[in-house]
């Protein structure tokens, strides 16, 4: 049986089927349907007919059609109707069809709202028309009594519902006329009506008070929401709104000001490089940079990665690249895990922090379309490069003596003459060639993004896309990223709930062609990038040098160059996510849930350099088929991730219990290939199948790398009428990195607090909010290498022996090698006045991490140097503040002010013999001619890892021009030496972090967030490596030419210009270092409703942002050695359908 | 509710059970050594990796060979204008030189490292006994035996004084087993002790199984048909002589008695390998031979045992074939040393090996490989590249070092059969052993020029080495022991 329209039913069926759809009230089903069909247009709109004479079946179908209504009626009935003239535009359904139906032998009857039904007029005695249900017109309005479109009316305890149009009005009919109305529009307070029987309503609805940062109620710990009042542990949770209007381009940055503690490492280095991952710690370092290798570590090529915090996505495991790739427009909020009671779920994972990152599920309803455009133009910031022109630069050459026979014996005075008036001609001829700017330029990077949301009953859908791209400052550098995401909810009755989410995500990046910037920052201005033909050259200038007895003709190589051939350097990878869970209600209360995802991410490098490139510019004519290179790599990594969670709470009377127990696993593979080839002819085919052979001496090589985590944990939050809370965490993990003698590791965490306000005796007091918490635990990580703890044979690949391949032993296997354990005390208040008006929360904590693994050396008669053990202890130590101010707060103005600001401090409490050695090993490498200006890491017990080790300086005699030192014993000297090394500074700032204001005036909003850190300390290496140790051959910074000690009695900062002597490592370079910059300037205009409805949207939003804007630093050296910083503009539009 | 939780509960500690199996993870790209171990192949590898670890350049692919002790006993005539290899300190005995130090830590690790590899195939293979088919079992821990044997010999030359000099003195660790424990330092009568332990074991394992004694082991040049030594079916059976052999743990032995002064183990031992004669001497043509490709400059019949290092080749070239700028020799120090204007003018190895380059400086030529046309083709050479472990000429030295005091006639018949077959015609006649000693050790280093093994031979007789152009420098421990690593001696060890 049909059961929409123009069935062909009998008379009497239909009788019967009216009667039975009333005798059972319309069934569940049907009102599903009938919603289906009708849904939110039904009624809402007014119907619009024009028609002369037309026959009556046609005129139904058009009113099925605009109203949605489902119609029954019997076919030879409407033979007997007559033809209708109609004409009207917007009417009510009321009064459209009782005008068709007026001369009509026909009747009709409204069932529920939506069906109408068709008999014969009864007895023509009386016309008695049907009683007319009861109907409701409303106007909706604003605080402005501007009308409000798209606001849901809703009848309370019944799915009936529709929404307002563009003019703010609604209708409603079918309904009781006692019934309650419930308002909820995006950007305003839910609101209910009552009808009391009024048929017309004018609605008014405040707007919604927003807050800077919306204090989250809850909290999520990847695992659960644990209700945040009564949570006592460190969670700081930013919606993904707010961290979009902070740093729109990089998610990490932006979560760092609203946690400082979420510490960035500045890489002076990679600069804005758009392709460099950061080196993020939480609350201080917990791991020593291994010292096994023979590589001396500056402060600089820290190796990344080994303090990480733990990132989870919606529920599993993720790396960093993943969040610096992830789409911020699908964040709802990131929760930042900082104490053991918020972390200790996650055990081994535990102690350098936990990031929580929830994606946007789909809402329900009517199908939504949010698309968001981003332009994002970055312009290079070369504010603290400041080098000499072409004729400071000859000026600067001739002070240093390059052109005196006396210096530089191996030229006679002419031949030095000669090059000396050779390169005044290229500079009187006008040269004068600002390099620095060559490889850079303002980039235009842009970002589409588009979220289709919806659903209705138990379905919902989210559909995500992102075009994203971000080129960087330095020509042809960049990385774009694509990506999809499809989120499917299915809601079994109201027990089970599944969901999956697929993600695909490309990612491309380059690498500049131009190499380093450090290579343009040394380019003499008077060499001229092009030849004489107006091609970029190949060689800027040859000079002639006598050295090791020999006359040399050294050729100064242009970096343009290698920019004009084909040369790349490019990688990409992959990556699809699919995440499924499913929550099970088992009873009020109790909830199981049930999750995996498997992520596969596949990537490569490929690498070309053309035979033509500077660097293969000496190579002999013998080594042809040496010239150019192709290394390819290849990656793929597999992770399965796994949890399952029985979550149970209880309320009776004042006590609170929420439990949690569950077991998750963890598996990784990632299989890694690469290899290298050399001898290309030309680079007009950079392709691998066209090179000679294998780099020389080299071989393919493949690492696979496996690790399992399995590990299950309870939690219990406790609360006693929410006044006296309690959380109590524990957890065993078992990991296939630890050793065979030590594979199953406990942690543990316990919290308690008091939310004092809660108190009758607070009754009355300014405090709105006084809660003090404690906190103590135990979590772990582990930082070092799988197999480390296993004795491991590799083999000879490149030399077979003749009787067969050679495998031999490369590691001692410890196996009682453990995670590293922290043991984490944190104490924490919240203080808010005034209604929360003043917010102030200080936090103090206290870290001892034991354990720490590090190599340890061995006599070199066990076989081996070193092995990795469990030595050393590290303790951080800081206090944190957070401070929120709601200076204004109503309808249409907004002012706060906040604050975020910590202080950490690092101790090494002990260390291995080895690293002792490896001090030892730095003594021999600071005098060696490539590290000497530079300080290098090194480890001392009850030091910071953050201090700067430098020999005492006493500044410039300023009668000899030489540098005074004070040695270890407090003696002065002149001569420098290496035992006279101490911690002379150190580059914890005193106060660190980031403050701001908020103003919201209508529909504008700005945002202003400065970044500050005082009273720490920076070794200034602009002034070693490019003012006194600065080679006069190539450019310089500006203060070579000033300071500079030239007679006795100069006071200066400087050492003789003369002096082509290399300056050591002193304290002379150590500077104060307190910066403020503008981080981020955000500026927003909502367009009204009006508007944007004109435009067929929901809202509408412009903003701008721009980071960087301004950077100012008390020392004053080069930032962005080999990438320069960049400031960034976005402009974006988001737009809502 | 209780229901579930139990089950939960339950599944949890099921899970929890089976879980440090599934924790057990094995490394793909290396192997774990309790993998290694499971399989005969296993074992194989890991043997061969011994050899290929010693014939790296910190040990005997380069520096124990041809570096630091022929430099400390001034073989070769060092630039002094920039040191290009950093010998220069080490060649007066200057042992605080940081180039020295470092060598010396580098060749000490190797050394030792080399040791826990075969202390690891030691610890595992008697476990393991029954994975293995035919003489596998006895090669491999015979061999491992004599290597660590081997190893530790030369750790004691180099780093402890001569057994004459001072028996009792702390030498040097001997280290048997796989630990991150120290091992404490043992006299030099113990160590030799415990080599000629180890190397008496391995001599009866090996006895029954290597096939280098069978009669059909047939040495010669690879291109030789008449040879069988690649002819196994089994890789791991060939090449005998690259090997530690049953008849290279003879020589050992006869080189450690030697050592102790125990004359008639070292003779007995020295005559096994020299009356099996299983080592014909190099003919003449090959030696000589015009073509670079058919001669033979290593004298490769002659090894009893050789490491086999053909990923040296370049860096030995470089080493040798730079002028001034690697490792030469003036032309009037080789002259000196081959006596060319004297008895040896004839000598076929100054002939040879000592050839004048462009640039006037006297290149060793005895690791000159042909160039090949494409990277390892057999034929561009008539042998591999070798580094001589133990010569037949060895042998005979210790034979007539042996039976002089007995009889002075067959010692110098000994002798006198090297010098013939290196073409100096008049033999000795010496009557005195102070004389007879003297001629030794200057054939020996005409011999073993560039093989390391002078060096030990000076410090053993506690004799003068003759520095260049006939300078004397007196026998002393201060030259003759290299102090041990500062790695080493931190820990007390």
């Amino acid at each position: 049986m049909q059961l929409t329209a123009y069935g062909k039913a009998r008379r009497h069926e239909l009788a019967l089927i009216t009667k039975l759809l009333l005798m059972f009230k319309l069934t569940a089903v049907f009102v599903l349907l009938t919603c289906l069909q009708a849904g939110a247009r039904a009624l809402a709109q007014g119907i619009t007919l024009s028609e002369e004479n037309a026959p009556m079946e046609k005129v139904l179908k058009e009113i099925r059609k605009q109203s949605g209504l489902t119609i029954w009626y019997e076919d030879a009935l409407l033979q007997k109707s007559k033809p209708v003239d109609i004409h009207i535009r917007n009417g009510n359904l009321d009064t459209v069809l009782a005008h068709i139906f007026r001369d009509q032998p026909l009747s009709y009857e409204i069932i529920n709202h939506s069906i109408l039904a068709i008999r014969e007029r009864e007895a023509e005695t009386s016309p008695k028309a049907v009683s007319p249900p009861f109907v409701v017109h409303g106007k909706v309005l604003g605080e402005e009594g501007e009308p409000l479109a798209g606001v849901s009316v809703s009848v309370k305890g019944s799915r009936q519902g529709t929404v307002t149009n563009a003019k703010g009005e609604f209708a409603l009919s079918g309904l009781d006329s006692l019934a309650t109305l419930v308002l909820t529009g995006a950007n305003t307070e839910t609101k209910e009506i009552k009808l009391e029987g009024r048929t017309t309503l004018v609605i008014r609805l405040k707007n919604k008070v927003q807050q800077i940062s919306e204090v989250a109620i809850t909290v999520s710990n990847g695992y659960q929401e644990i209700s945040k009042e009564n949570f006592t542990g460190t969670a700081v949770t930013i919606s993904g709104e707010d961290l979009k209007k902070v740093d729109p381009q990089n998610v990490l940055r932006s979560l760092q000001s609203f946690d400082p503690s979420f510490k960035i490492v500045e890489n002076n280095l990679a600069g804005s490089n758009p392709n460099a991952l950061p080196n993020i710690n939480v609350r201080g370092s917990t791991a020593l940079p291994s010292g096994s290798g023979t590589d001396v570590i500056s402060r600089n090529t820290l190796s990344s990665g080994v303090n990480l915090p733990t990132f989870i996505l919606d529920g599993y495991e993720v790396s960093l690249e993943q969040v610096y790739d992830l789409d911020i427009n699908r964040i709802k909020s990131i929760t930042l895990l900082k104490d053991a009671a918020a972390t200790a779920v996650y055990g081994s994972r535990a102690a350098n922090g936990v990031v929580v990152i929830t994606t946007n599920p789909p809402k329900n309803g009517k199908l939504q379309v949010s698309y968001n455009y981003e332009l994002n133009t970055t312009t290079p910031d070369l504010t603290q490069y400041h080098v000499l022109d072409a004729s400071q630069k000859l000026a600067y050459e001739n002070m240093a003596g390059l052109y005196n026979a006396n210096n530089n014996g191996a030229l006679s005075q002419d031949q030095l003459n000669d090059v000396y008036y050779h390169k005044l001609g290229m500079i009187l001829s006008g040269v004068n060639t600002y390099w620095l700017s060559q490889p850079l330029q303002t980039t235009f990077g842009q970002k589409h993004s588009v979220y289709v949301e919806g659903g209705s009953g138990p379905f919902r859908v989210g559909l995500a896309a992102r075009y994203e791209t971000s080129p960087g400052v330095m020509k042809g550098s960049g990385r774009d990223r694509y990506s999809t995401d499809l989120t499917l909810s299915y809601n079994l009755g109201s027990k089970f709930l599944f969901r999956n989410d697929i993600s695909a995500t490309q990612m491309n990046s380059v690498a500049s062609p131009y190499g380093d910037f450090s290579n343009y920052a040394r380019m003499n201005p008077y060499y001229p990038k092009y030849d004489s033909t107006g091609h970029i050259a190949q060689v800027v200038d040859t000079y002639v040098d006598r050295s090791g007895g020999g006359v040399t003709t050294n050729y100064e190589l242009n970096p343009m160059y290698d920019a004009t051939l084909k040369s790349f350097n490019k990688d990409q990878y992959f990556q699809f996510v699919d995440a499924f869970s499913a929550d099970w209600t088992i009873m009020q209360g109790l909830r199981l849930r049930g999750q995996i995802s498997v992520n596969r991410t596949s990537g490569s490098s490929d690498q070309f350099i053309s035979p033509m490139a500077n660097e293969y510019y000496f190579y002999s004519s013998t080594q042809l088929n040496e010239k150019g290179s192709y290394t390819y790599g290849d990656s793929v990594t597999t992770v399965a991730d796994g949890n399952m969670t029985l979550n149970y709470n209880h309320k009776l009377g004042g006590h609170f219990l929420n439990v949690l127990v569950g077991a998750n696993f963890r598996t990784s593979l990632t299989d890694t290939k690469s290899f290298s080839a050399t001898g290309f002819t030309n680079d007009q085919f950079p392709d691998i199948g066209f090179a000679y052979g294998y780099a020389t001496g080299s071989t393919p090589n493949s690492y696979v790398d496996k690790e399992r985590l399995f590990g299950t944990f309870a939690s219990a939050n406790y609360s006693y009428k929410d006044k006296y809370l309690m959380d109590l965490t524990f957890r065993e993990d078992g990991s296939s990195q630890f050793g065979s003698n030590n594979r199953i590791a406990p942690f543990s965490a316990v919290g308690i607090g008091w939310n004092m306000h809660k108190e009758d005796f607070m009754k009355g007091s300014p405090f709105s909010r006084l809660k003090i918490r404690a906190s103590t635990g135990l979590t772990g990580s582990v930082s070092f290498a799988p197999y480390m703890a296993q004795t491991t044979y590799s083999y000879y690949t490149g030399s077979w022996y003749s009787t067969g391949a050679g495998a031999i032993v490369s590691n001692y296997g410890n196996q009682n090698l453990q995670w590293q354990k922290t043991r984490d005390y944190d104490l924490g208040m919240e203080i808010g006045l005034l209604q929360d008006r003043i917010l102030i929360m200080p936090r103090y904590y206290y870290k001892l991490t034991t354990g720490l693994v590090s190599s340890v050396s061995l006599p070199p008669s066990t076989g081996f140097s070193s092995y990795l053990d469990n030595v050393g202890n590290m303790r951080n130590t800081g206090e944190e503040l957070n401070l929120q101010v709601n200076v204004i707060r109503n309808r249409n103005f907004n002012l706060s002010l906040t604050a975020n600001l910590t202080h950490n401090r690092n101790v090494i409490v002990k260390i291995s013999d080895a690293l002792k050695a490896y001090n030892e090993r730095v003594d021999s490498a600071q005098t060696n001619s490539a590290n000497m200006g530079a300080p290098l890491l090194r480890y001392q017990e009850g030091q910071s890892l953050d201090a700067i080790y430098a020999v005492r300086s006493l500044g410039i005699d300023p009668e000899t021009g030489n540098e005074i030192f004070v040695k270890k014993n407090g003696t002065l000297t002149y001569n420098w030496s290496v035992n006279d090394i101490v911690p002379a500074g150190n580059t914890e700032s005193k106060v660190e972090g980031f403050f701001g204001t908020n103003v919201r005036y209508k529909q504008f909003n700005l945002l202003l967030n400065f970044y500050t850190r005082l009273g720490g300390q920076l070794y200034n290496q602009t002034l070693v490596d490019r003012v006194e140790n600065a080679d006069p051959h190539y450019n310089v910074d500006y203060r070579v030419l000033s300071q500079r000690w030239e007679k006795p009695g100069d006071r200066v900062f400087f050492k003789n210009v003369a002096d082509l002597g290399q300056t050591q490592v002193s304290s002379r370079f150590i500077q104060r270092d307190n910066v403020l910059a503008l981080n981020s300037f955000y500026l927003s205009y909502d367009a009204g409703h009006g508007f944007s409805s004109k435009l067929g949207m929901r809202g509408l939003r412009f903003a701008f942002t721009t980071n960087d804007l301004f950077w100012w630093g008390s020392v004053k050296q080069e930032r962005g050695i080999d990438y320069p910083y960049a400031r960034s503009f976005t402009t974006s539009i988001l737009a809502n359908f | 509710m209780r229901k579930y939780s139990i089950l939960l509960l339950a599944l949890v500690l099921l899970t929890l059970a089976s879980c440090k199996k599934w924790l057990n993870l094995t490394p793909e790209s290396q192997v774990a050594a309790q993998d290694l171990f499971k399989t005969q192949e296993g074992f194989e590898e890991a043997l061969n990796g011994v050899y290929t670890r010693c014939g790296q350049g910190d040990i005997y692919g380069q520096e124990l060979t041809c570096g630091l002790p022929d430099v400390l006993a001034q073989d070769y005539s060092l630039s002094t204008i920039n040191d290009p290899l950093s010998y220069l300190q080490s060649a007066d005995f200057n042992y605080t030189d940081a180039n020295f130090l470092n060598r010396e830590n580098n060749l000490w690790s190797g050394l030792y490292n080399a040791v826990v590899n075969c202390n690891l195939i030691l610890a595992n293979v008697d476990q393991q006994k029954s994975i293995f088919t035919g003489n596998d079992y006895a090669l491999i821990k015979g061999e491992a035996l004599a290597l660590r044997a081997y190893l530790h010999f030369d750790a004691l030359r180099l780093f402890a004084p001569s057994y004459a000099s001072n028996s009792s003195a702390p030498a040097i660790p001997y280290v048997t087993t796989y630990s991150n424990k120290v091992t404490s330092l043992s006299t030099v009568s113990t160590v030799v002790k415990d080599v000629i332990a180890d190397l008496l074991q391995a001599k009866a394992i090996l006895a029954p199984a290597d096939s280098i004694r069978n009669a059909d082991y047939i040495v010669g040049y690879p291109s030789d048909p008449a040879q069988t030594e690649t002819s196994s079916s089994d890789l791991f059976e060939q090449n005998r002589r690259h090997r530690m052999n049953y008849f290279a743990v003879c020589g050992e032995l006869a080189r450690a008695y030697l050592f102790e002064g125990d004359y008639p183990d070292a003779l007995s031992n020295a005559l096994e390998v020299i009356n099996a004669k299983k080592f014909p001497w190099t003919n003449q043509a090959d030696f000589l031979n015009a073509t670079p490709a058919l001669q033979d400059l290593i004298l490769y019949k002659e090894l009893v045992f050789g490491w086999y290092i053909p990923w040296q080749t370049p860096s030995l070239q470089s080493l040798f074939q730079s002028g001034t700028g690697g490792l030469f020799l003036l032309p009037a120090d080789a002259q000196f040393i081959y006596e060319a204007n004297g008895v040896g003018g004839e000598d076929l190895r100054y002939k040879e090996w000592m050839q004048v380059s462009v640039s006037g400086a006297v290149q060793l030529m005895k690791y000159r490989m042909n160039p090949s046309v494409t990277p390892n083709d057999p034929t561009a050479n008539i042998c591999p590249q070798m580094a001589p472990a133990i010569r037949l000429s060895e042998m005979y030295y210790i034979a007539a070092e042996c039976s002089f005091d007995q009889s002075p006639s067959t010692a110098l018949g000994y002798l006198n059969t090297v010098r013939a077959q290196r073409g100096i015609g008049n033999p000795l006649t010496d009557s005195t052993k102070t004389q007879f000693l003297t001629d030794l050790l200057k054939d020996a280093r005409k011999e073993f020029f560039g093989e390391g093994q002078i060096f030990y031979m000076y410090k053993r007789l506690n004799t003068s080495i003759v520095g260049s152009s006939g300078i004397i420098i007196p026998p002393s421990d201060s030259i003759f022991v290299l102090p041990l690593p500062i790695n080493e001696t931190e820990f007390g060890g």
